[in-house]
């Protein structure tokens, strides 16, 4: 990507907070017009990059660009990026009016009360909260409260909107309904999104692409298919939660694992070695069957049934959980013996071997 | 089993113990509708009378007891204190303000700024007027020296209060704020200050209270002009009347309509709390 | 782009601006001034004035003289005796309101009855014990009434005796607070636990509740010290001047402008204060307590 066209740019950015490493040596380019996920476990740093973004903290090395400028030391005010907060943060002490006019009201920039009403009223209805501007922040519910947050940003015209779990306060059903509506939005208004998510069903479903932090480094960006189906490293592939990662050794193409060695054709470059295989690609057949293709002998623990699919539990003899999705389209779901040991087998092209 | 005996014992003990804390009071309350102006500052009362209280308004045909040095000292008195809750508050608001951020030498300046609850007024007192009388060579008054140690006294009150209340405060309304294009002085004016508003109160009320009240400090820093407490403390030597014991029932009228005002502005702000509380359970 | 380039400006901070002005206020009105006492004790005094030549001569008239010697002592002795009884007759009030009211709203109120008093005038407070303890006081009245007592008991004011019961009532409620604010934090199930061991109150109150309060006891003790150490007023309302401390001869002197006298007087108790509050905080780590 050429880096006229990047909306933001980090180079090299490292946060350290009394000893311990936030961020290490983050580099990375957006372009405009982009829904990016931010995908990371609690602790990765996440919530960290996007705070130094907004310039709520300095980077101890690094630099920051967005537009084009270098903004690494320029105060948040000035930095003109949308930043939407996972518990709102509201004024609590305004309307839903004056809290979506505050920005506009109170800026630097001098603005005309006409265009400042008209804008107020344009943003609360993208939003959808249009009759609810006399109300007081605490008189509405939780979902109505992100979208005042939103509109709160929306108003100031960012082409960057940084969004840190914006979604972790609201209960799942709302959740479902504010993704569609974070996408048409954002859509509408061609801005860039950088939304920070610990699920990685929000991190592929809302991005068009993912950045997925690993204890401070990126550890992997692309496209989230190119993520889900190729995960870059044994940690990706585990904070996916639809890979069964296996420790093990890789030697001369053999890996050895709880399986046994299996002989490997293809290897994905890691310093780590790890043997993944996707839940929905293991096959769960009886105890002794002597099939084709690796397996791992384990006692069955219990199922969950998730809708379009179930998910099967089963335990190996170090104690290692193994699960095993069984797509409803597939055929009727079937019934294991708990405490009963079954083979769990896969193809070898459908494993992901790391080292 | 014992602390079913122990309970009514110590609750018996706790009102004793309640009486000994008011019961001069009271017995001064009595003493204050004393006859006069012949009758003393001790039982019994010759007449009930509120002959003592007209005397310090001056409404009483002059007698051999000489009316109160009030009016001045008292306009003296709230006047300082005005100003010794106005900088008190205002240092107050700041410190706390920059305790919000972890800094160098934050610890010795925090014992700093205690210290001067602390040290006794005898020692502030003291000091302070041998700053203004022996290095400085100025004149004491009470606008300058003793407003000086007032404040030296006031402000760490209004510095806890107010580090207890910007230490709940979250701040991340104040980012949000920032995001916006709002800045940094401006966020704090339109949107910290109104969510602190309630502790900036308390703060005034403890330093306006504690300076009107105040008296060691002011003893040796204030000079000629006398505040209130020391023209009470005037009447300590020469043979005391019941018209101190009626003006110590004013004060304490007065320093009670001072809370009460505090408890109703708090109280309207913890309503409207409440008031919005309870519409969010509604929707 | 050079090393030096890339390496951010730490964000320009105004937390000094902000804590400049209540540290230089203290510095130059609280640090100075108390610094400039233990300077001004070694100062030249004569009848008139006062010389800045350094000399001892103010501090061998302190120590030469049986009154200010006198004077530390009593200062001492009532500093003691005002610690035991605030702490003796506060201790069960604040058992009772942190320990055995469960309460919230009942306890606060109980407090709340405590702290009003100090909405009044200290002085008036101070007063109020006149007419409370003189010779056709309410006490000597009461135990008249009573008939405990033919005679008035003169002793009550204007001895060593009024001033210890004036300083008790006005500083027994900074060692109840404190002392309640630990009880409040003991966890019932601690109790409850020992007590089903078969532990009695007095073993529980010796093994659990008073070592859990003894924090609240030094925070307590060192409010008292403070103030009472410091306390002129008291002395010299109550005792009909026969009592004099350490504070009382401080107001003597600047009040005869011997300054370098009253300065020593100051030292002194700037160090016995010293000592005390360093003597408490060692029996407890405030800083781990609380």
């Amino acid at each position: 990507m050429a880096e006229e066209s990047a909306i933001f740019r980090l180079e090299g950015v490292t946060k350290t907070y009394g000893g311990v490493t936030a961020l290490r040596d983050v580099s990375l380019s957006v372009s405009g017009n982009e829904y990016i996920s931010l995908l990371g476990p609690s602790g990765s740093g996440k919530s960290t990059l996007l705070r130094v973004i907004a310039g709520f903290e300095t980077p101890d090395r690094g630099r920051v660009f967005f537009n084009g400028r270098d903004i690494t030391n320029i105060p948040a005010h000035e930095r003109g990026i949308g930043f939407v907060f996972q518990n709102f943060a509201l004024f609590p002490h305004l309307t839903v009016y004056d809290n979506v006019a505050f920005g506009l009201a109170n800026g630097e920039k001098q603005v005309s009360r006409d265009e400042i009403d008209r804008r107020v009223r344009e943003a609360i209805g993208l939003v959808g909260l249009a009759g609810m501007e006399g109300r007081g922040v605490h008189q509405i519910s939780g979902g109505q409260k992100q979208r005042v947050a939103l509109a709160r940003t929306l108003v100031m015209a960012p082409s960057l909107v940084l969004l840190d779990e914006p979604l972790g306060a609201l209960d799942a059903n709302l959740r479902n309904r504010m993704r569609n509506e974070l996408r048409s939005i954002r859509e509408t208004l061609g801005v860039t999104f950088l939304h920070v998510t610990g699920s990685e069903t929000e991190a592929l479903a809302m991005g068009d692409r993912v950045v997925v932090l690993d204890r401070g480094r990126i550890a992997q960006f692309a496209k989230p298919d190119d993520v889900y189906a190729k995960p870059a490293t044994p940690n990706v592939a585990h904070f996916l939660n639809r890979y069964n990662v296996f420790d093990g050794t890789l030697k001369d193409k053999t890996f050895t694992g709880p399986f046994g060695s299996l002989a490997v054709s293809a290897t994905t470059p890691s310093d780590k070695s790890a043997y993944a295989v996707r839940y929905d690609r293991m096959q769960v057949e009886p105890d002794g069957s002597k099939g084709s293709g690796p397996a791992i002998p384990a006692t069955f623990v219990a199922s969950e049934y998730l809708g379009s699919s179930v998910m099967y539990f089963f335990e190996t003899a170090e104690g290692k959980v193994i699960e095993v999705e069984h797509h409803l389209s597939l055929g009727a779901p079937k019934t294991y013996e708990p405490k009963s040991r079954y083979m769990l087998r896969w193809k070898p092209d459908d494993a992901i071997v790391f080292g | 089993m014992e602390s079913r005996v122990l309970k009514p014992v110590l609750a018996v003990y706790v009102v004793l113990f309640i009486l000994f804390l008011y019961g001069p009071f009271f017995v001064l309350g009595i003493l204050s509708f004393q006859q006069g102006p012949e009758g003393g500052p001790q039982f019994p009362i010759i007449e009930w009378s509120t002959y003592w209280y007209r005397h310090i308004f001056g409404l009483t045909p002059p007698s051999r007891v000489a009316p109160l040095p009030l009016g001045e000292s008292l306009f003296r008195s709230l006047t300082l204190a005005f100003m010794t809750m106005v900088t008190s508050t205002v240092l107050g608001v700041m410190s706390a303000q920059a305790f919000r951020k972890k800094f160098t030498g934050s610890g010795l300046v925090f014992y700093l700024i205690v210290l001067g609850m602390m040290v006794p007024g005898v020692l502030t007192g003291l000091g302070t007027s041998l700053l203004a009388n022996n290095i400085l060579g100025i004149e004491r008054h009470w606008w300058s020296t003793a407003f000086v140690t007032h404040v030296v006294y006031t402000f760490p009150f209004a510095f806890l209060v107010m580090l207890a209340i910007l230490n709940r405060f979250d701040g991340s309304v104040e980012e949000a704020a920032w995001s916006l294009g709002v800045s940094p002085w401006k966020t704090f004016r339109k949107v910290t200050f109104p969510l602190i508003f309630p502790g900036v109160l308390s703060a005034m009320l403890f330093a306006f209270t504690l300076s009107y009240d105040e008296f060691s400090r002011t003893l040796f820093a204030s000079g000629r002009d006398q505040t209130l407490p020391l023209a009470i403390y005037g009447t300590f030597s020469v043979e005391i009347h019941p018209n101190v014991f009626a003006f110590g029932v004013l004060t304490t009228v007065f320093s009670f309509a001072l809370l009460s005002v505090y408890a109703i502005l708090m109280s309207l702000s913890v309503r409207r709390a409440k008031k919005i509380a309870m519409q969010e359970d509604i929707v | 782009m050079s090393v030096a380039d890339t390496a951010p400006r730490p964000r320009k901070s105004n937390t000094w601006w902000l804590i400049a002005p209540g540290a230089i206020w203290m510095a130059l009105f609280l640090v100075a001034p108390i610094a400039l006492i233990v300077y001004v004790s070694f100062w030249t005094q004569t009848t008139f004035k006062i010389e800045p030549t350094l000399t001892l001569t103010s501090w061998k008239t302190f120590f030469g003289s049986d009154t200010y010697i006198s004077s530390l002592f009593t200062t001492l002795r009532i500093w003691l005796i005002v610690l035991v009884t605030t702490f003796v007759i506060g201790y069960p009030t604040a058992l009772f309101v942190g320990l055995f009211i469960k309460n919230k709203t009942l306890s606060t109120v109980l407090l709340v009855i405590c702290v009003i008093p100090f909405w009044t005038s200290f002085l008036i407070r101070v007063l109020a014990w006149r007419p409370m303890l003189g010779k056709e006081g309410a006490i000597n009245i009461i135990l008249q009434k009573a008939g405990i007592i033919s005679q008035p008991i003169e002793a009550l004011l204007f001895t060593e005796l009024s001033v210890i019961i004036g300083m008790t009532q006005i500083y027994v409620v900074f060692m109840v607070g404190p002392i309640a604010f630990m009880l409040g934090r003991i966890d019932p199930n601690i109790i409850e636990a020992a007590r089903d061991l078969g532990a009695g109150f007095g073993r529980i109150f010796r093994k659990i509740i008073f070592p859990l309060s003894l924090p609240g006891v030094v925070v307590g003790a060192i409010f008292v010290s403070v103030m009472v150490l410091g306390e002129f007023a008291t002395a010299a309302a109550l005792s009909g001047r026969k009592v004099n401390l350490l504070g009382n001869i401080i107001v003597t002197q600047v009040g005869s402008l011997k300054w370098a006298l009253a300065s020593v007087v100051g030292v002194i108790l700037t160090i016995v204060m010293g000592l005390v509050i360093a003597g408490f905080l060692r029996i407890v780590d405030l800083k781990r307590e609380l």
